[in-house]
């Protein structure tokens, strides 16, 4: 780096050796400077963490400890039996309540986008105020609402759409609830964003060339829709692969779900190895989803630009 | 990459907004918590006189009167940090992060755990009056000689039920089994979310003894849980009202829960089953590397006084453990005997956990399968 002024500044150098010559040392140096510090910041809180997991998930236990080593016991023991149920239970009640998530948010963002007009900032603004408050409490105020007795009773007995108690807590329905719940402003916000973005004269052309309402919106709407479908389920999904808050409080923690399993293990049984494989093949699942998605949108700048 | 999986290319310009300051106003709620919740309230607990008292415990667990008037006879401020959970406890003392404590309050099943991997040091007997306290409470199997822990406060494990509901009485494990299985209690049931509570019903009913049980013992157990769990409508924490309000009607509890569920609804009844059942009790424990050793032995000898005893279980709503407790009571105390855990509490058919490494796993397996049996 230092020796580097006599070296002439030619194509034949590889890498990204070509930008950086032509620019003045001082703004390369401050370039760097500023890089350090989200890099040392990821170093440090993500990937240190992520490596001490990786490794520990192929050491021994001890309680409360790991012994270093190589071992592919505790992904044998997370890929068989009752762990292995427990990962894919987890899976498709992540993609199940991200569906779901994706149902409700797509109608809510399309209203925004195109009809709300002026009050749409408003609108926006409306959903994602109660993000800004606590998810415990958020959470937990749905317990009221689903107990017996609770508003949803009410609801629904005065509706007579059911007779008597109505017991919604502690039961599937009621996670599901919450979960789409909790996770809803931040499907909306993805997908208004992008059918915010789809040109009026595009929609304009679809109906001049005789398109219905319906096939405009499954021709030209849905496709160019995609990125935001796709960040959505992104942003919806993984976080509700680790999933544990809610399933306690709305779910009466019955059909034990991966973040439960794995907090378990790390706390309750002090076995960090299997708690680690566990994680890892979480985080393994996560990549495969993030892959899927981003092959799913490829081609896309193209389709827009 | 990143890009085109989640928006086409310029799209939130004229948007008026970009997608980072979206994304930057979603994470901000969540990241201000976190923050918060990384740097608790470590205030110095340094007081005018010098002395300082840093007690880890769980929430709510001192009664502030008895605090403040401590602080003003002493001069120093107990300054308390509190955890959720005997393995929070662990981890933390175990980490360098607990080497500030002066004292904290694990539980019965924890202590041998702590005490074996060096974490506690042995208690000065010779400092301490332990004369007051209830004998039957003193030198049980989780600490004989009460070496590293003076019993806090303490409970039982048993059962809260709604005698119409069940259509009878329960006096012992097999009974809420039985009760459990009638239509009309079937899906109105609260387990507990610990191993041994759940699969201990089964091993007392089979004359088994929880810490000596063998894995093939405690997972035959389970599957007689297992058979059961789809009766249970809840493993999480008992909320008293849906006791009151007849959404549960049989449930595994403390009697500190079941006092509040009666108090709310007098029909209810509070039994602690036969032939079996659990003693847990929270106790005073030094750290190995506790710095403040002195303040800590003239704190739990204020805390051992007869009135802070009182006024303590007056707090906390679970008894301490001086003797004869129950009389010193006031008079106009609502289901006082509740407290104890009922009237005629016999403290040689209660057992008291401990947690075994070589068996622990094989309990909190079960438990997963037992809760993910009873589906959901």
């Amino acid at each position: 780096m230092a020796a580097s002024p006599p070296i002439p500044a030619t194509a034949s150098l590889p890498g990204g050796g070509r930008a950086e010559t032509k620019r003045a040392p001082s703004a390369r140096v401050s370039d760097h400077l500023f890089a350090v510090i989200p890099t040392a910041w990821l170093a440090i809180f993500f990937l240190a963490p992520l490596g001490f997991t990786v490794v520990y998930s192929f050491g021994n236990s001890l309680f409360g400890a790991v012994e270093l080593g190589f071992t592919l016991k505790n992904y044998q023991t997370a890929l068989s039996g009752f762990y292995l149920s427990t990962f894919l239970r987890t899976v498709q009640f992540a993609i199940t309540a991200s569906a779901l998530c994706l149902a409700v948010a797509f109608p809510v963002a399309y209203f925004i986008a195109r009809k709300a007009g002026r009050f749409r900032t408003l609108a926006l603004v409306l959903i994602l105020i109660p993000y800004f408050s606590s998810f415990l409490i958020r959470v937990m105020s749905w317990q009221i609402l689903l107990a017996r007795g609770g508003v949803f009773e009410v609801i629904l007995n005065f509706l007579h759409l059911h007779d008597g108690p109505l017991d919604l807590l502690d039961t599937k329905t009621a996670v599901f609830i919450g979960m789409v719940y909790a996770y809803l402003p931040i499907a909306i916000v993805p997908l208004f964003v992008v059918l915010d973005r789809i040109p009026g004269p595009l929609l304009e052309a679809s109906r001049d060339l005789g398109a219905s309402r319906l096939q405009t919106f499954w021709a030209v709407t849905l496709p160019m829709a995609r990125p935001g479908i796709a960040t959505a389920v992104l942003l919806t999904a993984v976080p509700m692969l680790g999933e544990m808050v809610i399933p306690k409080l709305l779910g009466g923690s019955r059909g034990v779900l991966m973040g439960q399993a794995i907090s378990s293990q790390y706390l309750q049984s002090q076995n960090y190895a299997l708690g680690s494989a566990m994680a890892v093949l979480v985080l393994v699942s996560v990549a495969i989803v993030v892959a899927a998605l981003a092959r799913l949108t490829k081609g896309f700048a193209e389709v827009s630009a | 990459m990143t890009k085109h999986l989640l928006l086409p290319n310029g799209s939130f310009r004229s948007a008026g907004f970009s997608r980072r300051s979206v994304l930057g106003l979603l994470g901000a709620a969540p990241a201000a918590l976190a923050i918060s919740s990384a740097f608790p309230g470590r205030a110095s607990a340094e007081s005018a006189s010098g002395g300082a008292l840093n007690v880890f415990s769980w929430p709510n667990y001192f009664s502030n009167d008895s605090l403040a008037n401590y602080a003003r006879k002493s001069g120093v401020t107990p300054n308390i940090t509190s955890y959720d959970s005997n393995e929070t406890l662990f981890a933390k003392l175990n980490s360098p992060a607990g080497v500030d404590f002066d004292l904290v309050i694990p539980s019965s099943s924890w202590i041998k755990q702590m005490a074996d991997k060096g974490l506690l040091q042995e208690i000065d007997h010779a400092r301490l009056n332990l004369g007051s306290l209830d004998q039957a409470l003193l030198n049980r199997d989780y600490d004989p000689g009460n070496k590293y822990s003076i019993p806090k406060d303490w409970g039982v494990l048993g059962v809260v039920y709604d005698p119409e509901a069940v259509g009878g009485e329960i006096k012992t494990w097999q009974d809420f089994l039985d009760a459990g299985a009638k239509p009309g209690v079937s899906g109105k049931i609260r387990l507990s979310d610990s191993g041994w509570e759940t699969i201990g019903m089964s091993l007392w009913t089979h004359g088994k003894d929880w810490n000596t049980a063998t894995e093939a013992e405690i997972r035959a157990a389970g599957e007689e849980i297992k058979a059961f769990a789809k009766h249970v409508k809840t493993f999480s924490g008992l909320d008293p009202n849906q006791l009151a309000n007849g959404s549960i009607v049989l449930a595994q509890t403390n009697q500190g829960t079941a006092r509040a569920a009666i108090g709310l609804n007098p029909k209810l009844k509070f039994v602690v089953p036969g032939p079996m059942s659990e003693l847990w009790v929270d106790n005073y424990a030094i750290p190995a590397k506790a710095p403040n050793l002195d303040q800590v032995y003239d704190f739990l000898s204020y805390q051992l006084e007869p009135d802070v005893q009182l006024s303590e279980t007056q707090y906390i709503g679970f008894p301490a453990a001086l003797a004869g407790l129950r009389e010193k009571l006031p008079a106009d105390t609502k289901n006082a005997d509740l407290i104890f855990g009922g009237k005629d509490l016999d403290f040689t058919k209660l057992t008291s956990f401990v947690v075994d490494p070589a068996t622990i796993g094989v309990y909190l397996e079960v438990q997963a399968e037992i809760q993910a049996a009873a589906g959901g």
